[in-house]
């Protein structure tokens, strides 16, 4: 039995070639071009940090908030691009899958490694504003690594799962915008987790579960503070694991899935 | 699940010293047609309830039988529907055959289409490149071909153009002028001989007559009598999923003016 991600020459040019044109067509046609990359999720942290930070008064306990904001947002983008990207990603290279025979899954990590891209571009811009908001460099960057690479693991399982139901019953696209939509005030980015724990320690304990919620606490543990909130040191019990259970259970049925039903995607995209 | 899809066989061996290309034995495709609109959740929800299918099988291929040895240079001919198509893909592995056994012995190169990947929206020297490395070449090979690529399509004028300002028999030509740079064992070829101007039919003809006499395998998928007769060695008639006639080309493009009811 082949290993399905074994990743020879042909498919390695193949994958570099798709995620090159993906990233050129994205911004294709626009005056600021690549600029969007980093311009969309500055924008968007605009809105949120004179919306909660400015008018709402939200996070005056957390030290460099809006640096903290930033860095939730623009990784909470990096999982909505990846997932919806993804999902989308079989259907829309339908014209290559009913002609050509190569491994499907190409076309699906293709996909999410654009938003890879830019998720790193903002990263470097994150690590900028935090500099000049006085975050001291430290080890602890690194930290955010693993946490990056776990967020990105989750993604790809559902755009997997999802993206494989997709070709059948395209309603999983408009169904997961709105579970983006409902999972984005179940994430602590726009308010601090810190106000959830002082209503109420279970909810608090039970966002943090959330593989999302945990992954992206690490990263601004890492990147920006060590005095905030993760799953890891305010969750002190065994369902501290619940989240790389999750992450690890979505990323294997949801290739399980995708590599049992690929095998009829060339018919029935 | 109740409907669980049987699937054949297809493997790729390299074994240099069979004299075999090409094994097909027993192959059958059929495929699901979705009836009534069961696209959607809540069709397939409803279809599910009511105890219905939501589709229709419909057979394609009924029990091929074929091999195909090195260096024939085989046409498939037969009337629209009569799933040649399907079987150049099942060979392509495109497909998954139903049922049967499929032996590739050799690299194969398959053009269902010309121009696979092609983006209007990109440039002809950055659509060169994607196509390329759909056949497998990477940029360093592609650089080695791409002007030879530009010249032999007549184009070099064109290369920083958006696809989209081609005309179509431009993009065609382009096509043609990468797909021959791929190099494999056996090549399958649905359709596309007819490219071009006359000027360009006559390269195109070269080509073909070059691969017959460096005995490649190929396997035409095609619809012109004249030129099963000029290149092929050999070919094969399918009717209504079967193979009905076997033999030189001459008897077969009789054979098939005949259904046709072409004298």
């Amino acid at each position: 039995m082949k290993i399905p991600l074994v990743l020879n020459r042909k498919n390695r040019i193949l994958l570099k070639e798709l995620t090159k044109t993906d990233f050129k067509l994205r911004y294709q046609g626009s005056v600021l071009g690549y600029l969007w990359a980093l311009l969309r999720p500055l924008m968007m942290f605009a809105i949120l940090y004179i919306v909660f930070a400015k008018l709402l008064k939200i996070g005056n306990d957390i030290p460099h908030y809006p640096v903290y904001l930033l860095c939730g947002t623009t990784m909470w983008s990096f999982f909505t691009e990846c997932t919806s990207q993804g999902i989308q990603a079989i259907v829309a290279r339908g014209d290559l899958l009913r002609k050509i025979s190569f491994p499907k899954y190409i076309v699906v990590v293709s996909a999410t490694l654009t938003a890879v891209i830019n998720m790193l571009i903002n990263v470097a811009v994150i690590i900028i504003f935090a500099l000049i908001n006085g975050v001291e460099p430290s080890w602890n960057w690194f930290l955010a690594i693993p946490a990056i690479l776990e967020l990105y693991f989750l993604s790809l399982g559902l755009a997997f799962w999802l993206g494989s139901i997709n070709v059948k019953y395209r309603d999983i696209t408009s169904i997961w915008d709105v579970i983006v939509q409902a999972l984005f005030y179940a994430v602590p980015i726009i308010y601090p987790i810190s106000m959830v724990a002082g209503t109420s320690e279970l909810a608090a304990k039970v966002l943090l579960l959330n593989p999302i919620a945990q992954a992206i606490q690490d990263i601004r543990y890492g990147l920006i503070t060590t005095e905030t909130i993760t799953t890891w040191n305010y969750v002190l019990n065994p369902s501290v694991i619940i989240p790389i259970l999750l992450v690890i259970f979505v990323l294997g049925f949801g290739a399980y899935t995708f590599r049992k039903k690929s095998k009829f995607f060339a018919e029935e995209v | 699940m109740k409907n669980k899809r049987k699937i054949g066989n297809r493997t790729e061996v390299q074994e240099s010293e069979s004299p075999i290309a090409i094994s097909v034995k027993s192959l059958y495709k059929s495929f699901r047609l979705p009836t009534e609109q069961a696209f959607g959740l809540k069709q397939a929800l409803f279809n599910r309830l009511r105890g219905i299918k939501g589709y229709t099988e419909q057979k394609v291929l009924k029990g091929l039988n074929f091999e195909i040895k090195k260096g024939e240079f085989v046409g498939i001919v037969g009337r629209n529907g009569s799933g040649k198509s399907t079987l150049l893909k099942i060979l392509a592995g495109v497909y998954y055959p139903e049922k049967g056994n499929i032996t590739i012995n050799g690299s194969l190169i398959p053009f269902i289409e010309l121009g696979v990947g092609f983006n209007p929206e990109l440039t002809g020297r950055e659509n060169v490149y994607m196509n390329g490395a759909l056949l497998g070449f990477s940029n360093e090979e592609m650089d080695e071909m791409y002007d030879d690529i530009w010249k032999f399509a007549e184009l070099e004028k064109f290369q920083d153009q958006k696809l989209k300002n081609y005309s179509s028999g431009m993009q065609v030509r382009l096509a043609f002028s990468i797909a021959i740079r791929a190099r494999g064992d056996i090549l399958l070829l649905d359709e596309v001989l007819a490219v071009g101007d006359a000027a360009f039919q006559k390269k195109c003809n070269d080509y073909f007559k070059e691969l017959r006499d460096e005995k490649k395998t190929v396997i035409l998928v095609t619809h012109s009598m004249d030129n099963v007769k000029k290149f092929c060695t050999r070919a094969i008639l399918i009717e209504d999923g079967k193979i009905t006639h076997d033999g030189t080309p001459a008897t077969i493009a009789d054979e098939y003016n005949r259904i046709l009811g072409i004298k």
